[in-house]
């Protein structure tokens, strides 16, 4: 007996050591060679709605603009194409890209200068006069000052292609310095003294009075004229507000890159306009999970129950529940719309609707049948 | 420590240094059924050559008993050197009936009687060495898988503390944990499997040895009652 367990006990040392040698580690597994698979969760919103594309292009599973050249520069771009800068106008074939984004200066500032007519200088006579108006009001002297004004704006008229804004000021300080009794009082703010007007010219001189109240009238017909004739003048178009803004050429659209072939989609994806199917099943479910469904009625798997209600942004029902049913007989039909507007007040308050898409599902329209209840 | 050693079986899987991870309880049973398995295979060597030595001898003695020598001489040659197995009947049986002429028996029944006893006494004892350890065998295949199980328990609560205590449920953390522990069940049915196997061989080549024993005491018994009958019954038909 002693001599088998030697024997056993060597055996096992012996299997023991050449277990612990040659079995070591076992191999690690090796990852280096799998490649990863990436799952990706879709919601069936980004499938149904518009995707980004060209809308000439032969349609393809995949929906894409026009491929670009250049890499990606600009990130979260939205307009495609080869710009260093997005920009919202379409891609035009234009040689170069552009590098600057910059706002455009409106197109009727270059109309004026071959001809000065009246309509820029009646909106500068509108400014002039109303500081003629400040200044007959604190002195009693504003006769003197209409003689000694109409050489000034003779002096004006020819200047009108020069710095606008800067004339009256010069005007203004010019007038106290020949008269030496008003320093101060030219300062005073402008909306004022038509309203004193009224009052002091009546006792000074009615006639100044009208003629500077005649003026303005006529001076802001004259300017609301100068806005209407310009404005009308711009060539304006709403659609083309991005087009408008940027001076610089719209070469060749945005900034987004696309590579891949060129298939049929829309200028922009679209997203969130719509609840999504899931999104609308999730709201039906919550209805249909408070629906306690009495199984039996006659003919209940052929009415078909059309719910409308309107909910707030908690979620909650606002107003009555409108429900109508068609086919099958009239009794069932009524259990059925009873139980369905019952059901509908006790889902509330909804969950699980996206807060931004709530103008979609601000008023709700769902269909039940008998099959949605599982009866 | 035990985050240590969670550490430490990220780099080292190997079977050493799982058993050198492993808490003192579980190393404690990993040994204890390393040290059943030498035993089971020591008795199963032991007893694989024992019972070939024991049906060999019975051959030989079968083969020498049923050649027609005078039982005399065979008991003579035999009762020189220690025997076992169908030998050590023989030689039982043939004292007793020695004796027993020698001081001059009364009644055969009474003779037959004593022979009988003494081989029976023999066959006993030969059986009871036949089986020996056998039921340790038993109890190493019915019991390690329990103790390696008990290991194994041990082990992964100790390792799932650990994951505790460290906070990260990654793989990598749970399985060198959980290895080490599986390490003992391991060892627990490498000891148990053999066990087993050999307790149910040995038990039944024990059983056939002693059915043999058994036959042959039958028949050495009839073989002496007759001689009995023949030598007894001309001084009982003399007086």
């Amino acid at each position: 007996m002693k001599r088998s367990l030697v024997v056993s006990a060597v055996l096992h040392a012996l299997l023991l050591g050449w277990a612990l040698l040659k079995l070591g580690a076992p191999e690690t597994f090796d990852m280096a060679n799998s490649e990863a698979l990436p799952v990706e969760f879709v919601p069936i919103s980004e499938v149904t709605q518009i995707q980004q594309g060209d809308k000439k292009a032969p349609v393809k599973d995949i929906a894409a603009p026009v491929p670009t050249k250049r890499p990606d520069t600009v990130a979260n771009a939205e307009n495609i194409g080869d710009n260093n800068v997005d920009l919202k106008s379409p891609p035009k074939p234009v040689e170069k890209p552009s590098n600057t984004e910059s706002a455009a200066a409106p197109k009727p500032t270059d109309n004026p200068l071959p001809d000065p007519s009246d309509k820029p200088n009646d909106v500068k006579q509108v400014a002039k006069e109303e500081t003629d108006i400040a200044d007959p009001v604190p002195t009693p002297k504003p006769e003197p000052k209409p003689v000694e004004k109409p050489p000034e704006p003779k002096k004006e008229e020819p200047k009108p292609e020069e710095t606008k804004p800067d004339q009256p000021t010069p005007d203004e300080q010019a007038l106290p310095k020949d008269v030496p009794v008003p320093v101060a009082k030219p300062r005073v703010e402008k909306p004022k003294p038509p309203e004193k007007k009224p009052t002091e010219t009546k006792t000074a001189d009615a006639k100044a009075a009208e003629k500077a109240a005649s003026d303005k009238k006529k001076a802001e017909q004259k300017q609301e004229q100068a806005k209407s004739a310009a404005s009308q003048k711009s060539d304006f178009n709403a659609d083309e507000i991005a087009d408008l803004l940027n001076k610089t050429e719209p070469t060749s659209g945005g900034a987004k890159r696309s590579n891949k072939e060129v298939a049929f989609g829309g200028k922009k994806t679209t997203g969130g306009e719509k609840l999504s199917q899931s999104e609308l099943d999730g709201l039906k479910g919550q209805i249909t999970d408070k629906w306690t469904y009495t199984a039996g009625l006659e003919g209940a798997e052929d009415v078909v129950i059309e719910v409308r209600f309107s909910l707030d942004e908690g979620g909650n029902v606002v107003g009555d529940v409108e429900a109508t049913a068609t086919g099958g007989p009239s009794s069932t039909q009524n259990a059925l719309l009873s139980a369905a507007k019952r059901a509908i007040r006790r889902a509330a308050p909804f969950q699980g609707l996206p807060p931004e898409k709530y103008d979609t599902w601000k008023d709700v329209i769902v269909q039940f049948t008998v099959a949605d209840l599982g009866g | 420590m035990e985050t240590s050693a969670l550490a430490a079986a990220t780099t080292d899987v190997s079977l050493w240094s799982l058993f050198m991870q492993a808490g003192f309880i579980v190393k404690l049973v990993m040994v204890g059924l390393l040290g059943a398995s030498v035993w089971t295979w020591a008795i199963v060597i032991d007893k694989s050559v024992n019972y070939g030595k024991a049906r060999r001898q019975f051959d030989q003695f079968e083969q020498v008993f049923w050649s027609g020598q005078s039982l005399e001489e065979l008991y003579r040659s035999l009762s020189e050197r220690p025997t076992g197995g169908l030998s050590a009947m023989f030689v039982a049986a043939m004292r007793e009936w020695k004796k027993s002429f020698e001081r001059g028996a009364r009644s055969p029944i009474g003779l037959q009687m004593r022979i009988d006893r003494a081989m029976d006494v023999t066959l006993a004892r030969e059986s009871e060495a036949l089986e020996a350890r056998l039921s340790s065998l038993a109890t190493i295949g019915s019991a390690a898988p329990f103790v390696g199980l008990f290991g194994t328990v041990v082990g992964i609560m100790t390792s799932f503390q650990a994951i505790a205590g460290s906070k990260s449920t990654n793989l990598a953390v749970v399985a060198p944990g959980i290895a080490e522990a599986l390490l003992a069940t391991a060892i627990g049915l490498v000891a148990a499997i053999p066990a087993v196997i050999a307790y149910n061989k040995f038990s039944g080549d024990a059983g056939k040895l002693t059915a043999r024993m058994e036959g042959f005491a039958d028949e050495f018994s009839a073989i002496l009652s007759r001689q009995i009958d023949e030598k007894l019954a001309p001084r009982a038909a003399a007086q």
